[in-house]
């Protein structure tokens, strides 16, 4: 029985058309995995079945009715729940509230029935018991979470709706690999109980394991619909990219092994601070050295205390030979230090602002500039950003207009006009396109073969495997194991990342 | 950017900024006492039974006002106009109770009559800005010179007086209590009752993150427009005390209380941004403002430099408040 079916729909932001023509039928007791590269219009069809968008044309049939969303709340009285991409929770809140936000149990009509709400939060933090990490409570407030465990919630919170129909928009992009096992889990189950489930993610072992059927999108509109057991990865990506598809360089080729003569880039000793504590590791001018490892032990806490983002007790930092010690990123940037954060909402992006506003604020800084003149700025912002394939219409559209992948690239170009001497990569490819990545990595290697000394986080071992010249596998915030050449294999640093967990 | 100074830091709390994320008046608290300690080190007479139940008759409406802003300001929004609320309440029912003969059936219907025209404004304000989506700061402000308007309108100069029956029961003792003390114990019941109510809760995740609430399902506008009907009812629950302390009609009383009722919210530990705060911090917030200006008048200051030194003990305030809470978080 088809619990959702789009067909035709439609969506225009002034002159850029997001959605062209998308076509989805969700059968109940399936979990449906969308797939397109970002910007290709996938978020853009769940935000209108989701109701927080309006189609423009199109027809929308509800177990085979015709129905009209006008907004979140008639979604909701339709039986459609949502997992939001970027979170839909009050940061002040506790954990039990933001679950039942979408429907607070009342008495009396206008009081929160407390008990209710509480026995609701322990069913659903009760789901994930035992990977939703320590101090994870009802009664935690959601801003005080890691960023895992606000995913966690707002999974909670999507299945708390208890509707027919959910749609999970990148659920897993901030969950480890125990949290992404219970969560399938829990699918698992619903699907058993004839929910439909439309589920979104880059990551193509996640969606071998959980999906049933797999509809790709290109360019705003629907390609096809296939079942996945009769496809392989190669064919899905081949259709989302649009012909020229290989398996992107980043999952396939083995890095180039490191001139170990060209001396030390940055170099760290016992290194201590809070969420991590005696780290010593050295990066070789062009060099790539991969952090891997569960979720929060420590690796992004170690990135932000070199940049001097977060707080560093005692150790010592060398760029070069050179003593650094920076006392904020400013210091860092001028020292030659880079850092680019997967949290590109929180880190990178300067938000409404024009996409060469958005390149230029390194620049500002390193060359002490005082007035912009954005006629000779082009100039200098053109080609970092041409080095990724960076689209995009005009330099000075705001970076919202941008797709997840594009606005990291410009994240990423800012970085470029000066050459720094140390590259930190804090899961850099976070809810980025498979193409998108493609890209990224490719600039990664030839940045490294320029002589720079990078530093890569990432929660995706292929990406680790794939680039890194070696693996520190991190485990409750210190070094646990060091896998170099043929030890870089997916077993070890699963292993590793679990051994002492 | 306004996020990361508001939420507290996913790092994690150390003991007193746990404490402080579930009680953040405390600070408010705290300067509270001390400021008790320093009007009884100026003038021991200050912290007498009958000095303390004048502080608080005298400001009693300061400390509904900053009520009635928390309420809008839980949900992000502001409200520019409490003060002009405050003022044509003020005016409509001493006009009211002078008209209908200054009888205790006067008196009621007209502080009923009175409400009701707190709920109005409000519900104004809120389709103004909630509605009509223009900026709360602005549109209250526009909305408080049409308020004002209308009060000069019902009396144009200030100086009619509220019947004796009125302001003889705000002023005075029932079975040996100051009447102040029961309005206040009457609030204390109230505004527990509220804070169990779905409406705050509403309020607190829209003030939290707009787009958010709305995407969850939450009805956005309606409960911003709770929130202002809120305020515009405490606005008029305040305009019973001004008038029962000073016991007349003025058109522009509230005027000048309305910035005060924002500096309340903020010394009581809530944020302007919205989605974090607490009534409770509110009043600890207007007390501080009252035992401030007292201390200011029993150090001797000279007439002068009042305002000055009122100014400078506020700005000193506000910080201790902000280190105390900095403090706990980091």
């Amino acid at each position: 029985m088809s619990k959702l079916k789009l067909s035709g729909v439609s969506k225009a932001y002034g002159a850029t058309l997001a959605l062209r023509r998308g076509d989805l039928e969700v059968m109940a007791g399936e979990v449906h995995v969308l797939m397109g590269s970002n910007g290709s219009g996938k978020s853009t069809l769940c935000k209108i079945i989701a109701g927080s968008v309006r189609p423009d044309s199109g027809r929308i049939l509800v177990d085979d009715q015709p129905v009209t969303i006008t907004g979140p709340r008639s979604a909701r009285a339709h039986g459609i729940g949502i997992f939001y991409q970027e979170l839909s929770l009050a940061a002040h809140r506790s954990v039990g509230e933001n679950i039942s936000l979408g429907r607070l149990p009342v008495k009396a009509g206008v009081f929160v029935d407390r008990s209710e709400l509480r026995q609701r939060a322990a069913r659903y933090i009760g789901l994930f018991d035992g990977v939703s990490g320590e101090e994870f409570s009802a009664e935690a407030l959601v801003g005080s979470l890691r960023p895992d465990q606000r995913q966690l919630v707002e999974i909670m919170k999507a299945l708390a709706s208890e509707a027919p129909l959910l749609i999970f928009d990148e659920p897993t992009s901030a969950l480890d690999r125990a949290q992404v096992e219970r969560f399938f889990e829990i699918l698992r189950d619903l699907k058993r109980r004839g929910r439909g489930i439309v589920f979104i993610s880059h990551r193509m072992d996640e969606i071998k394991a959980i999906g049933d059927r797999v509809t790709i999108i290109r360019d705003g509109e629907t390609i096809t619909t296939l079942n996945l057991n009769d496809t392989d990865p190669a064919t899905v990506i081949r259709l989302m990219v649009g012909g020229a598809g290989d398996m992107p360089a980043s999952q396939s080729s083995v890095p180039a092994v490191v001139d170990a003569e060209r001396g030390a880039a940055l170099t760290v000793r016992n290194l201590s601070g809070r969420g991590f504590s005696d780290v010593s590791f050295e990066v070789a001018r062009g060099e790539i050295l991969g952090f891997g490892g569960l979720h929060g032990q420590g690796q992004s806490a170690v990135l932000r205390g070199i940049f001097g983002a977060g707080a560093v007790t005692s150790g010592k930092i060398l760029i070069g030979e050179e003593s650094f010690d920076a006392s904020g990123p400013r210091k860092a940037i001028r020292c030659g230090c880079a850092y680019v954060s997967g949290d590109r909402a929180r880190d990178g992006v300067i938000s409404g602002r024009p996409i060469i506003e958005n390149v230029t604020p390194i620049h500002y800084l390193r060359d002490r500039l005082m007035i912009a003149r954005p006629r000779k700025l082009r100039h200098k912002v053109a080609p970092a950003l041409q080095s990724m394939q960076t689209k995009f219409a005009s330099l000075f559209h705001p970076i919202s207009s941008l797709s997840g992948g594009n606005q990291q690239k410009v994240i990423i170009a800012r970085w470029l006009i000066d050459r720094p001497d140390v590259l930190l990569l804090d899961d850099p490819t976070k809810g980025i396109d498979l193409s998108a990545k493609a890209d990224l990595f490719a600039l990664i290697r030839q940045l490294a073969a320029d002589g720079l000394g990078i530093v890569l986080y990432s929660s995706e071992d292929a990406e680790l495997l794939g680039n890194a010249n070696r693996i520190l596998v991190f485990n409750g915030g210190s070094v646990s194991r060091e896998l170099t050449g043929a030890d870089r294999t997916r077993y070890n640093l699963y292993q590793a990342a679990y051994e002492a967990a | 950017m306004a996020e990361t100074a508001t939420v507290p830091s996913y790092r994690r709390a150390g003991g007193i900024g746990r404490v402080l994320e579930r009680y953040p008046f405390l600070p408010a608290l705290v300067i509270v006492v001390a400021l008790l300690f320093l009007n009884g080190f100026f003038s021991p007479n200050s912290l007498s039974f009958r000095a303390l139940t004048g502080l608080l008759s005298t400001y009693m409406a300061l400390i509904l006002l900053s009520i009635a802003q928390t309420y809008v300001v839980y949900a992000g929004d502001i409200d520019l106009s409490a003060g002009a609320i405050l003022s044509l309440v003020n005016v409509a029912i001493v006009v009211l109770m002078e008209r209908w003969g200054g009888g205790a059936g006067a008196v009621l219907l007209a502080l009923a009559m009175g409400l009701l025209l707190g709920l109005v404004c409000g519900l104004v304000n809120g389709l103004v800005v909630a509605a009509l989506r223009l900026q709360a700061i602005v549109a209250t402000f526009a909305t408080s010179i049409f308020f004002t308007g209308l009060a000069l309108y019902i009396l144009p100069v200030a100086g009619t007086p509220a019947p004796a029956l009125f302001w003889r029961a705000y002023g005075g003792r029932f079975f040996g209590v100051p009447f102040v003390f029961y309005i206040l114990a009457v609030l204390a019941i109230l505004l527990a009752v509220l804070s169990r109510t779905r409406l705050v809760t509403q309020l607190l995740a829209v003030g939290d993150d707009p787009q958010a609430a709305y995407q969850t399902g939450l009805p956005v506008v309606a409960t911003r427009v709770k929130g202002y009907v809120l305020c515009g009812l405490f606005s008029a629950l305040a305009a019973f005390c001004i008038t029962g302390d000073t016991a007349s009609g003025d058109p522009l009383v509230g005027g000048k209380m309305t910035l005060y009722s924002v500096a309340a919210v903020v010394l009581g530990g809530s944020a302007l941004s919205g989605g974090w705060g607490t009534v409770v911090g509110s009043l600890l917030g207007a007390l501080t403002i009252a035992l401030v200006n007292s201390v200011v008048f029993f150090m001797g200051t000279p007439s002068e430099w009042q305002n000055f030194v009122q100014g400078l003990a506020i700005l000193l305030v506000l910080m201790a408040g902000v280190l105390a809470g900095r403090r706990g978080r980091s």
